[in-house]
């Protein structure tokens, strides 16, 4: 068993994304994970904070990493936009001593210390190297043969830190893909970004950016695009009638996070992998892998 | 009082891996903002600046006791203009960066959304360089970044652009040059939503942000939130966290402190 502190993140833990952190929780037993909720966690922070106020926004995500510091244990975050702004205020304070000595003092003053110790991981990371595919590959009852996936990233699971895979040209998910038993589609633009939160100030420069995803995915013959980061699958999820009504196309792609992909092929029941949040119903593409089977113990 | 000096160097060798060498040798000291080829009696320019006109012999003797110079001679040196802007930018923490760009424009290619901006991220760094607060704090080309980092990934010189760009979203609303449009109303929304319960409560936020922008452009995206919220995915009501209380009070410590802009 694997012990990780669990940061959900706003949109996973009720919010849009809610079936991230649903199938988060129901893949993580059977894989040998045990997540611990942080306890009265506050949101990160974001692009927005940062774009608003650099202290300010450095306090906020620092009280998380002073929260987490206490548990001792690896912080695990399925949010990519998290995993990025708690990874960023981190090497903030490390980089810069006067930045620091002023978050220091605030934290001091609502009565909590940072030393500086966490270490801030993805969720997709963690289980990759963790757990690794080779075990996952064990574990596999429902192999998901024949399923055309398109491989999407996202921005901020491998920038801006050169981390654990390749920034140009990344092959973890792709590996985790394969190790399950599906097909890859090429997706060259499987690394680019999907507008992120400019999707609601500036709906048309966002529609545009889904637009040539899905025209990448489809292109390639991919069945379903999928994703490790919430923001990613909302956009593209929810707002593929906005594109198809914008660019006269008929795209009918279903967007899953990567857990209810490997949750499918451990034969975890669809409906604790909450697919059926999915706007774009994954049903028809996923109906002969969803017949029930028991997982390996 | 900054002085800029022009060094002309006469190479031991010319072309090849020995020129290479010297060049980057000469980029990688900290004083040296730019080296250029020439043609003639001389191979290289070197641009440099220091902090006073004195430091000049001690930086052209450094330069010249290395084995890959054959001649070396002070061109001309000139006070450097005061550029407030540069050093503004400089002083908050990642901005320092800017002055090891290259101008290569590698990050205007990887834009996705350059088209939509009034400057390139190639050109924003050439204008705050050259000193131009107006120009850069007035535009719209750090709103429409959609932080993906694809710039900072792939800069050849580590320059972090997208932090640039919110660094310049900083100042401009801290100048008061302009209010940021819908971008900056949205992350006003999500800050304040994250103020008044510690977490971030998408319902909440979006209305806030409709109802100070443009109540009508909410109908447009009305069928997503209705789709959103029949499969599940919109909480009606807002999470308040117990440490609501020490988030507001980390936020007044920083605001007494003046905070890093």
């Amino acid at each position: 068993m694997k012990y990780y502190t669990y940061f959900p993140g706003c949109s996973s833990s009720e919010g849009t994304a809610v079936a991230y952190g649903l199938s988060t929780q129901a893949i993580c037993s059977a894989l040998g994970i045990e997540l611990i909720e942080l306890e009265d966690w506050n949101c990160c922070g974001s692009t927005p904070y940062g774009s608003t106020d650099e202290l300010e926004s450095v306090c906020i995500a620092a009280r998380d990493l002073a929260l987490a510091e206490k548990t001792g244990l690896d912080l695990v975050t399925p949010c990519s936009s998290c995993y990025t702004t708690l990874n960023r205020a981190d090497s903030q304070l490390r980089q810069y001593p006067d930045l620091k000595s002023e978050v220091d003092d605030c934290l001091a003053a609502a009565g909590l210390e940072y030393k500086g110790s966490v270490r801030v991981r993805h969720l997709f990371e963690a289980i990759y190297n963790d757990i690794g595919l080779e075990y996952i590959e064990s574990k596999v009852v429902n192999p998901l043969t024949g399923l055309r996936i398109a491989p999407y990233y996202g921005c901020q699971l491998v920038r801006p830190e050169p981390g654990f895979d390749n920034p140009n040209n990344p092959q973890s998910l792709d590996r985790l893909i394969v190790s399950l038993g599906a097909e890859l589609v090429p997706f060259p633009l499987k690394d680019r970004c999907c507008g992120g939160s400019l999707i609601i100030p500036a709906l048309d420069l966002a529609l545009d950016l889904i637009h040539q995803l899905l025209e990448s995915a489809a292109s390639g013959g991919a069945q379903c695009i999928v994703t490790v980061c919430p923001l990613c699958q909302t956009n593209v999820d929810a707002y593929q009638d906005m594109v198809n009504r914008k660019f006269k196309t008929k795209y009918n792609l279903p967007i899953l996070f990567f857990t209810q992909l490997i949750g499918l092929a451990l034969g975890i029941e669809p409906r604790l992998l909450a697919l059926d949040k999915n706007i774009i119903s994954a049903e028809r593409v996923l109906a002969p892998f969803t017949m029930a089977a028991e997982p390996k113990t | 009082m900054k002085t800029k000096a022009y060094f002309m160097v006469k190479l031991e060798t010319t072309g090849g891996d020995g020129h290479t060498d010297a060049v980057r040798e000469l980029e990688a000291m900290p004083e040296v903002e730019a080296v250029e080829p020439v043609s003639g009696e001389y191979d290289l320019v070197v641009v440099a600046a220091v902090d006073a006109p004195i430091k000049i012999a001690l930086l052209a003797k450094k330069i010249k006791v290395k084995d890959w110079v054959k001649n070396l001679q002070v061109l001309k040196l000139e006070p450097a203009a005061p550029n407030p802007f540069l050093d503004e930018v400089c002083s908050i923490p990642g901005g320092e960066c800017i002055n090891w760009c290259v101008q290569c424009g590698m990050c205007s290619a990887s834009c996705p959304n350059v088209n939509k901006m009034d400057y390139s991220p190639r050109k924003i760094i050439a204008l705050v360089r050259a000193g131009k607060r107006y120009d850069v704090l007035t535009s719209n080309s750090m709103w429409v970044c959609a932080s993906c980092y694809l710039c900072t990934a792939r800069c050849p010189k580590d320059v972090k652009i997208t932090e640039l760009m919110h660094t310049l979203e900083r100042l401009a609303l801290s100048h008061g040059l302009q209010n940021g449009g819908a971008t900056a109303a949205l992350y006003r929304a999500f800050v304040d939503s994250i103020k008044c319960n510690g977490r971030v409560h998408e319902l909440g936020m979006m209305m806030k942000f409709f109802l100070k922008t443009n109540p009508l452009a909410a109908l447009k995206i009305l069928p997503v939130g209705l789709k959103l919220l029949s499969h599940g995915r919109m909480s009606i009501k807002p999470k308040k966290i117990k440490g609501t209380e020490q988030v507001k009070t980390m936020v007044k410590r920083a605001q007494a402190l003046g905070g890093t802009k």
